[in-house]
């Protein structure tokens, strides 16, 4: 496979590998902590052994750092597990809220090493659109990248999901330094692809700084499969 | 004498635990969790070593070495990264790093790098002085 015969897949697996080095990356630093604050208790263990009085309130703080890294590295395994299991089926029933909540996470680290911060606002009420998962986790992570690109001086991304009369919406907004010209540069890349494949549309609004998201609700895609 | 550490990381947690591991084998350790931080810092003191996090918000890793050596080209910075390649430890050193340790890292590791820095530090301080009392020397003519 390369980007000429299989310029999707090809795309996919990119994101794919930007995502595990972010995840791993985490993942190291949890394990540091964890590792620092079993050293610090072997530490603990011989001075103990050498007269020295145990603290329990710094052994209580230190048994709590290590749970809270647990806790971390748990649910950055659980992403990335989401996130593999995107591909299980094609075009299915997706949950746009959740998907939304899962791209913030996954880029999260990645957005915060640039100096950014993404808001995420929900829709009010659950919303469904009938979608290939792992395309649209792709373009939104894709639409994330960007939107760091023309973020204005808040350096917050704003990203939220409304229901829409066609299906479903997201919005980037806070994008300050949007402008036609970088909108339809970026659409020229992978993005452009994917819009097309999930058979959904990409509109940029340089007036509003924003860019919109439009996901088709049609339940009859020839290729959709429906999930209770 | 007592070695002079700056440990620079944005995971407080890692800095805290490290920090006080580090103190009990006495030294004297200063924290900062963003290069912003630790520059203001380096510029206000000497430290006999710079621990510093490749991977931090806004200004990373390699970018506060390149800052920190132009301010101190003498100062040793030992570099800790979550996933360490030759292509990364090659760029580092060229950019005037000591070492670059992967993380989970083994703390005899980091204080026998510490020390190693602190004894470059001092080569480089004496090499120093001997080239100023040799400049004195010969423009003196005694």
């Amino acid at each position: 496979m390369n980007i000429h015969t299989d310029p999707l897949g090809a795309a996919g697996l990119a994101f794919y590998s930007k995502i595990s080095a972010s995840i791993s990356h985490e993942i190291k630093n949890s394990l540091a902590v964890i590792n620092e604050s079993a050293g610090y208790l072997e530490d603990v263990t011989l001075m103990t052994r050498k007269g020295v009085p145990l603290d329990p309130d710094r052994l209580g703080a230190l048994a709590s750092t290590m749970l809270k890294q647990v806790q971390r590295t748990n649910t950055i395994i659980k992403n990335m597990n989401r996130l593999a299991h995107s591909l299980d089926e094609d075009f299915k029933l997706v949950d746009v809220n959740e998907l939304m909540d899962l791209m913030a996470h996954l880029s999260e680290r990645t957005v915060v090493t640039k100096g950014f911060r993404i808001s995420v606002t929900p829709a009010d009420t659950p919303v469904a659109v009938i979608s290939h998962p792992f395309f649209l986790e792709n373009l939104i992570w894709l639409m994330v990248n960007f939107a760091m690109t023309v973020c204005g001086e808040s350096k917050t991304i704003g990203m939220a999901a409304s229901k829409a009369p066609t299906g479903a919406e997201i919005c980037f907004s806070g994008l300050d330094r949007l402008t036609e010209e970088n909108f339809q540069d970026f659409l020229a890349q992978d993005a452009g692809m994917l819009v097309g494949a999930l058979n959904a549309a990409c509109h940029g609004a340089a007036d509003k700084a924003m860019m919109t998201l439009s996901l088709s609700g049609d339940i009859h895609h020839p290729e959709a499969v429906q999930k209770k | 004498m007592t070695d002079k550490v700056l440990i620079v990381d944005d995971e407080v947690d890692f800095l805290n635990v490290m920090s006080e591991r580090l103190k009990t084998r006495d030294m004297e350790v200063t924290t900062a969790t963003c290069a912003k931080e630790a520059l203001k810092l380096i510029d206000k003191k000497s430290y006999d070593a710079v621990v510093l996090d490749l991977m931090m918000p806004e200004v990373d890793g390699l970018q506060t070495l390149k800052i920190m050596k132009e301010k101190n080209p003498d100062i040793q910075i030992i570099l800790l990264t979550g996933h360490a390649t030759v292509e990364k430890g090659i760029e580092a050193m060229k950019l005037g790093a000591m070492d670059l340790i992967e993380k989970p890292a083994d703390l005899n590791t980091i204080i026998d790098r510490i020390k190693h820095a602190k004894a470059e530090k001092i080569i480089l301080v004496e090499k120093k002085n001997e080239a100023r009392i040799r400049d004195i020397l010969t423009h003196k003519g005694w």
